[in-house]
């Protein structure tokens, strides 16, 4: 058995797996299948400072080796998430990810205000359409994700910060960068890529919303690469994320340079994804005589 | 709950369009209840979602679920050959409690009996069933014979090719009176069950209505928000775990 513990920003994970945003909602399903103890920590549900009811349904589809989905950020709100959810995942003993959007720079601070000293992470879900920078995402422009992350990071005293970077973007270096110069203690990619799937008898896009957000297996060359590049273009932790479906994927992302890593639509596939992932991360470590899982992180030589 | 590894028994065409998978589970997993579902993987891996599908029949180890060629995943399914290992998660949702109720009014339209069939199945011991099935037309018709466990059977078809012509909801109505259920229990097209109720209220019948909904899904369990309905408070409940049977009068259809 190899060494699975990481410490990222000061924080203990039994193990560098964490599930990712919006599949795995605040845990309490996925523990009906098995217990959710065994994981390294668990991203939550995008929560926003009242609650959200959505997108109008459908909300997902299927492409090749990849889905679209469209939720829309519905949730029951960050007050219902401290007075209902934290205190079963703390039970858990999980790291506890909170994720986090907002429709203004404000937003961000007050809900940022809210969790600082009772989750593990805040992390700031920044691809969300955003009113006051002219219908820009924030998450887009090296400027706007700089003083989103500054704003959130102002409101939290002891919570380390975790920025989740969109791969829409023209350099996923400067943004990474940018996120570090507005204080981020740790950044997380990719986030879906946008793209749409359309019903060709019908003459119309499969989601009610048109477009919707690309995740899967599919595309995770685009993100091991995006992992890659951001790694090397800042000194805090990278958490990588797009497509992880097996062990070897993992330690794909590791080598790119992520200390730990997210799934997600991996738990759609197959509901015990990540216990079956951790058992044969854990049988590959071995198999190649590796003691410490911290040990490939970054172990990538180019050609 | 469990992801399991099943192998397919049997699997083909009953209708036009319309087949019928049985598979035998590598585990048990517990009772499972007309009304709740499955999520089965395609057997394709570049397929990253699983296909929710009502239980018709659970038997043993043995599961049988029916599906409509609509896509990829389904017509993937059909092509699944005796001995093929599926994985599948189940049971999956709430599915229809009967509860106290003695006479029961079942209302089926096209692929919306499959669940139907499940519940006449569990219950038909104890409860009187007036069963009213609808399909577009007689290729269509499929498993009637699976309900005739009811004290009366009805089927129409929209074409009049197979019964009489008409649809199932009116069906029903025609009959209302003389059968007088305590439970109306419903699923087929979401066109169909928004019909029932305009014509139930219409018709001032305030019989309680247990109806089943349809909305493509994520992951099956209830925490992706996926696959919500609207309710008359204006939440969203999710089909996949709050449902996919609903009280008519808690939805909007």
């Amino acid at each position: 058995m190899a060494q699975l513990k990481v410490n990222i920003c000061g924080v203990d994970f039994k193990n560098p797996l964490i599930a990712a945003s919006g599949t795995f909602g605040f845990g309490r399903e996925y523990n009906e299948l098995y217990d959710i103890s065994v994981l390294g920590g668990i991203s939550t549900k995008g929560m926003t400072l009242e609650p959200r009811t959505g997108n109008p349904v459908p909300r997902i589809a299927e492409g090749g080796s990849v889905i679209l989905n469209a939720v829309g950020l519905q949730n029951p709100g960050v007050e219902h998430f401290i007075k209902s959810d934290l205190q079963f995942l703390k039970e858990k003993g999980v790291v506890i990810v909170a994720n986090v959007a907002g429709k203004t720079f404000e937003d961000y601070g007050e809900i940022c205000a809210k969790l600082d000293g009772i989750v593990d992470f805040v992390e700031l879900n920044i691809s969300c359409p955003n009113v006051k920078a002219g219908g820009m995402a924030f998450g887009v422009k090296p400027e706007s994700i700089k003083k989103v992350t500054a704003v959130a990071k102002s409101s939290l005293k002891s919570t380390p910060l975790m920025v989740k970077l969109s791969p829409n973007v023209e350099s996923i270096a400067v943004n990474a960068k940018a996120a570090q110069d507005g204080g981020a203690d740790c950044i997380s990619l990719i986030n879906t890529l946008t793209g749409m799937v359309i019903d060709i008898e019908r003459r119309r896009p499969l989601i009610a919303n048109n477009t919707g957000g690309v995740s899967g297996a599919g595309i995770k060359p685009i993100a091991v690469r995006m992992v890659y590049e951001a790694a090397h273009a800042v000194d805090i932790p990278v958490i990588g994320m797009g497509g992880i479906t097996c062990a070897s994927d993992v330690v794909e992302f590791m080598m790119a340079g992520a200390r730990a890593v997210q799934v997600g639509t991996a738990n759609f596939s197959n509901a015990y994804a990540m216990p079956e992932i951790l058992t044969n991360l854990n049988l590959w470590l071995d198999g190649h005589g590796i003691k410490d899982v911290n040990e490939i992180v970054g172990a990538l030589q180019l050609n | 709950m469990k992801d399991v590894l099943a192998t397919v028994k049997s699997n083909y065409a009953i209708a036009e369009n319309i087949y019928m998978m049985t598979l035998t589970l590598s585990e048990s997993v517990g009772e499972i209840h007309g009304g709740q579902f499955v999520n089965l993987s395609t057997g394709d891996n570049s397929q990253l979602l699983r296909r929710p599908l009502g239980v018709m029949k659970a038997e043993g180890d043995d599961v049988t679920v029916c599906y409509q060629l609509k896509g990829e995943g389904t017509r993937n399914l059909a092509k699944a050959e005796k001995g093929q290992k599926l994985k599948v998660l189940l049971p999956l949702g709430n599915g229809f409690n009967l509860g106290d109720k003695r006479n029961v009014a079942v209302i089926g339209g096209g692929v919306g009996i499959f669940p139907l069939i499940a519940t006449v199945r569990e219950y038909c011991g104890d409860k009187n069933f007036y069963s009213y099935i609808g399909f577009r037309n007689k290729n269509a018709v499929c498993l009637t014979d699976e309900l005739e466990k009811s004290k009366k059977l009805t089927v129409v078809t929209d074409d009049g090719s197979y019964g009489k012509k008409g649809n199932a909801v009116d069906a029903y109505l025609d009959d209302a009176e003389n059968i007088k259920a305590d439970l109306i229990i419903a699923c087929g097209p979401p066109v169909m069950l928004k019909v029932l109720k305009q014509k139930l209220t219409a018709r001032g019948i305030n019989t309680p209505c247990l109806v089943s909904l349809e909305e493509r899904m994520g992951c099956g369990v209830g925490a992706c928000l996926v696959c919500v309905c609207k309710k008359h408070d204006g939440e969203n409940a999710r089909v996949c775990k709050d449902g996919p049977v609903f009280d008519i009068n808690e939805v909007e259809l």
